[in-house]
């Protein structure tokens, strides 16, 4: 059985291809990773201003362009203080 | 709960889809496929930067092309019914192929009882044999009594 199962119904981090960073509960995944997440954000991250979340509601992710699935640890990401984190934005995967 | 699933569950819904090369497509989902291929209509077609906008009637983007979807958010509880209603008919399906394999196996039975009857041509076997021809329709446990039969001509 795939490791994705154990993260169903849980807060999870999807790093895309062109490296953006959704967050949100995945509800379902199939045999190419194409993922459903519900309540999902997006996270911007910048140098210049704290980190903004974009609310985006119900998405199905295709699998072609997702590099990374993780689990978020819910507990410390409510302790996050967003608006005052800066960083880097990721660049796309470079193929 | 399976991507696939959930589009097909968004059927003549709206939606916003976002293809590889940047551009979005806001309209109506018609029809998709297993391969992610959908059929949008009245669709507004938005350029990677955001500044230029195209109507259109209807469109077909494969399903390779595509970014991500966005859903409207009452969609995923449409989908729960349809999957326990799926589950529910699978079952039903188990239940019905273990009952068809059950015949299978009481008209095997019956033709290799057949073939004993052959194989004993003339002798006692025969007679047991032919009243094993009447049964095929009997359930699964005339279908093992008929299997013993066999065995016991096989002896």
């Amino acid at each position: 059985m795939s490791g994705l199962e154990s993260y169903i119904n849980h807060t999870v981090s999807i790093i895309t291809a062109d490296g953006r960073n959704f967050i949100g509960t995945l509800k379902g995944f199939d045999q190419t990773i194409n993922i459903i997440i519900d309540e999902c954000h997006e996270r911007v991250f910048s140098t210049t201003a704290g980190t903004e979340q974009i609310v985006l509601g119900l998405h199905i992710i295709r699998g072609d362009n997702i590099a990374v699935i993780g689990l978020i640890d819910e507990a410390i990401d409510a302790r996050l203080d967003l608006p005052n984190i800066r960083g880097e934005p990721l660049g796309p995967v470079v193929h | 709960m399976l991507p696939l699933s959930l589009l097909k569950t968004a059927q003549s819904h709206p939606m916003l889809v976002e293809l590889k090369n940047g551009e979005t497509y806001n309209g109506h989902l018609v029809s998709c496929d297993s391969w992610m291929n959908i059929n949008l209509r009245d669709v507004i077609c938005t350029s990677k930067d955001g500044d230029r906008f195209w109507r259109m009637p209807e469109c077909y983007i494969r399903g390779s092309t595509i970014k991500y979807l966005r859903i409207p958010d009452e969609v995923i509880d449409m989908v729960k019914e349809d999957a326990q209603a799926k589950s529910r008919n699978r079952g039903e399906m188990n239940k019905n192929r273990g009952g068809n394999s059950q015949q299978n196996q009481n008209q095997r039975a019956v033709r290799s009882g057949n073939r004993n009857n052959f194989n004993n041509r003339g002798g006692q076997g025969g007679g047991p044999g032919l009243g094993n021809g009447g049964m095929r329709t009997g359930g699964s446990g005339q279908g093992n009594r008929l299997l013993a039969q066999n065995n016991k001509n096989r002896k």
